[in-house]
């Protein structure tokens, strides 16, 4: 029982992989949406959100039924607890991947208020974060891992950056208000973004030295 | 029930069961599975051994006890009186808690069976290494068949009485409580072995281990005080119950 026991967890990991690149994709092309104001393109994008809810409810029920049937213990328990965590941070990536999406279907609709140079990079940053943690899921790395943690730092001083700069422009001009909002929540969602990767990360150190790091200050890496 | 079996093996309707004046199962109705494990679970004395045990009509050889209601396995009557017993038990074989081979070879424990169907020689040595190969056993006896199949160890022995009853070729394997008497390990390539043998036989097992019913079983019948509360697809049974007696006996809250 037990090979078809570690079958069917390798199948559990597959499939949060399969998720996680989804959620890479969506990312990548929302805010490539923006960028390049293409709204088809984010129309597309919100659409396959649904694939991404199927997963998650498929890898939770994978997860829900491994536990009742075969008692796991130790890491393999662990591991079930932990893919459950990072399937809901995974969909949560791929809801604020959406909104970003609406966001840029609204400001596709007005002039391009300035070029996009911190979003793109936020959006870099926070694709690699959640690369770098799934990596260290898939191969139960713990140091990866926790390089993931202090990435967490640029992405916030970006979001910072972007409301310190379009603040001046809405004060400069009310007019520009409805597009600044747009940017700044475009900006949130990326920061959100790599909240989730950050979190997927902790979750993994927890996988494989069964130590806790949630919401515990910033440990040196 | 809440799950139709589709082409069933075994249906039993309304079976009433009564050692003398005492009734042991109460009007059970259930269709076993074809080419899957079924368990029955429950606390002791819930009759999921009766029932097993009319399977293959070993409660016929109690005193005093009284079978009303039907069993039928591939659409026959088992109860009939034009039955016979012994092709019955041929086609529904048996193991039991405490392994029992014959004081004989491995060989002869295994040979036992076809050689009063008047088979002989070579056939008998390929079935004899068939069942051997089918019971997960082969490797480690090949080289000492000859040997009292009583030198083995308890799991092993185990594994020999399942090559036993495979021997006559059954379509129906009965288990009551096959694991209780072994260790973890012999547990585990017993539970391993009842995985592969699926694909073939239709196996029955009789388990005070809840967790093993959750293990090997692809249906689960949940039984109390001679009734059959619930029966379902296991994954439904451990995660989401519809009887609430069913659901404080997984969780441990009785029996």
């Amino acid at each position: 029982m037990q090979r078809h026991f570690h079958e069917e967890l390798d199948l559990v990991k597959e499939k949060t992989l399969k998720l996680g690149s989804l959620v890479e994709t969506m990312v990548e092309r929302a805010v490539a949406s923006l960028v390049d104001r293409d709204s088809r393109l984010a129309e597309e994008i919100i659409a396959s959100d649904e694939k991404v809810d199927a997963l998650d409810i498929e890898i939770d029920e994978d997860c829900l039924r491994l536990l009742a049937l075969h008692q796991p213990a130790a890491s393999d328990l662990r591991f079930i607890t932990t893919a459950m965590k990072i399937t809901t941070d995974l969909e949560r990536m791929a809801d604020q991947a959406v909104n970003i999406c609406q966001r840029a279907i609204e400001l596709n609709e007005e002039p391009q208020l300035k070029p996009y140079i911190d979003i793109p990079i936020m959006s870099q940053l926070s694709q690699k974060m959640m690369r770098d943690a799934l990596d260290a899921f898939v191969r139960r790395d713990a140091g990866l891992a926790r390089e993931v943690i202090p990435a967490d730092d640029k992405v916030d001083a970006l979001k910072n950056q972007v409301f310190r700069e379009l603040l001046t422009f809405m004060m400069e001009d009310p007019r520009t208000i409805p597009r600044a909002i747009r940017l700044i929540l475009v900006s949130r969602h990326l920061e959100r973004i790599a909240d989730h990767a950050t979190n997927i990360a902790e979750m993994v150190v927890f996988l494989v030295e069964g130590k806790v790091i949630r919401h515990t200050s910033k440990e040196p890496h | 029930m809440p799950t139709t079996i589709v082409d069933p093996i075994i249906e039993v309707k309304n079976l009433n069961l009564k050692y003398s004046a005492k009734q042991a199962l109460f009007d059970v109705c259930m269709d076993i599975p074809r080419r899957k494990a079924t368990a029955f679970i429950g606390p002791s004395g819930c009759g999921k051994t009766t029932l097993l045990r009319c399977f293959n009509r070993l409660n016929d050889l109690i005193d005093n006890v009284s079978v009303t209601g039907s069993i039928r396995i591939q659409g026959m009557d088992i109860y009939d009186s034009e039955v016979d017993l012994t092709a019955l038990r041929k086609r529904v074989g048996m193991v039991f808690q405490k392994s029992n081979p014959f004081p004989k070879s491995i060989y002869d424990n295994v040979a036992y069976g076809p050689r009063i169907y008047g088979i002989r020689n070579s056939r008998l040595d390929e079935i004899v290494e068939r069942s051997l190969k089918a019971a997960a056993l082969w490797e480690e006896v090949k080289d000492r068949l000859h040997e009292s199949g009583l030198g083995l160890s308890g799991g092993q022995q185990q594994r020999l009485c399942i090559a036993r009853a495979m021997a006559v070729g059954p379509e129906i394997l009965l288990m009551d409580e096959p694991c209780s008497a072994l260790d973890p390990i012999a547990t585990g390539k017993i539970e391993e072995l009842i995985h592969t043998l699926k694909d073939q036989y239709t196996i029955v097992i009789v388990t005070h281990n809840m967790q093993q019913a959750a293990r090997v079983s692809d249906c689960t019948g949940f039984f109390l005080l001679g009734e059959m509360i619930e029966f379902n697809e296991t994954p439904r049974i451990f995660t989401n119950p519809s009887d609430r007696r069913t659901e404080d006996y997984i969780t441990g809250r009785f029996g």
